[in-house]
């Protein structure tokens, strides 16, 4: 969902963890049933709060001069070269595919549609949970997660 | 990882569109789930620590506590700090509001007139209200 969102995997994976920290330690004597939402709460602030950092850097970062970056000083992870036991490479190649236009279109859209699609039909949580996740009605959820799959029908519809 | 379809009504496209997600994520490479597994190990210790402090010592339970004294401590510098005692409302300034309540209140002139204009309002109101609820003139 992250990834989705910032379409950068460590980004995505500082910001989980950031947020499974602050669940951690702000929300941990809360009901177990209120965990789920909650932390899809505080991701979803995290995301938009580095969104919102990402964009004023790059407006400060056009007017400093040697500010590219260069990707030949990027550390290398050493698990970046461990091979990963999973699907074969022609049907992980089709499923890519597919889900890098399902990414695509889901950038698209709007922030709150997608935010509603990708907790309700990705992450599985029901219309109250994701109200609470999105801060925001019921009804309203209702309404951009039926907005969101019409949407992404409408522009999916030719290429898959 | 996969779970069971929450909505009856739910569409092949939602249905593909979840299926698509859960092989994406079954499909994650090992570097991106040791580092899972380590933000969730760091987060259950986090856990673990938070619980083990005492309740007072929890910045939590000061953050509310704290702010309404930020408020009431920058609220009292501000009255304070104005000049020569004038604390935001002048006698001159009160002046106008205590005459406008002599205007309404009183019971000559316009506003008398007004008020019994609209208690005539609300005896009209009334009969046409009754009168509708009669049905049709006979």
């Amino acid at each position: 969902m992250a990834q989705v969102a910032l379409r950068d995997p460590d980004d995505a994976l500082d910001v989980v963890q950031d947020a499974m920290l602050k669940l951690a330690r702000s929300y941990a004597s809360r009901p177990s049933a209120e965990w789920r939402p909650l932390f899809y709460r505080i991701l979803e602030n995290g995301i938009r709060d580095l969104q919102r950092r990402r964009t004023v850097r790059k407006k400060f970062m056009v007017w400093l001069p040697g500010t590219q970056e260069d990707p030949d000083n990027d550390a290398q992870d050493p698990l970046d070269n461990v091979p990963d036991g999973g699907p074969d490479a022609p049907e992980l190649m089709m499923q890519g595919q597919a889900m890098e236009q399902l990414e695509v279109s889901l950038r698209a859209l709007p922030a709150r549609q997608r935010e509603a699609f990708m907790l309700r039909n990705f992450e599985g949580l029901d219309v109250a949970e994701t109200a609470t996740a999105m801060g925001c009605s019921e009804g309203s959820v209702k309404t951009h997660y039926s907005r969101a799959v019409h949407a992404l029908r409408e522009h999916l519809s030719e290429v898959w | 990882m996969k779970e069971p379809m929450q909505d009856t009504g739910q569409s092949a496209f939602e249905a593909r569109s979840r299926e698509l997600f859960h092989d994406s994520v079954d499909a994650m490479d090992m570097r991106m789930r040791s580092r899972l597994t380590q933000a969730r190990h760091a987060a259950l210790d986090a856990a673990a620590a938070a619980k083990r402090r005492p309740w007072f010592l929890r910045i939590g339970t000061w953050t509310p506590a704290a702010g309404v004294t930020a408020a009431v401590l920058l609220g009292a510098a501000l009255w304070f700090s104005l000049p020569g005692g004038n604390h935001g409302l002048t006698a001159a300034d009160s002046q106008p509001s205590l005459e406008d309540l002599d205007i309404v209140a009183s019971s000559d002139e316009g506003a008398g007139d007004a008020i019994e204009m609209l208690q005539n309002d609300l005896d009209f109101y009334d009969f046409s209200d009754k009168a509708s609820n009669s049905g049709p003139a006979a």
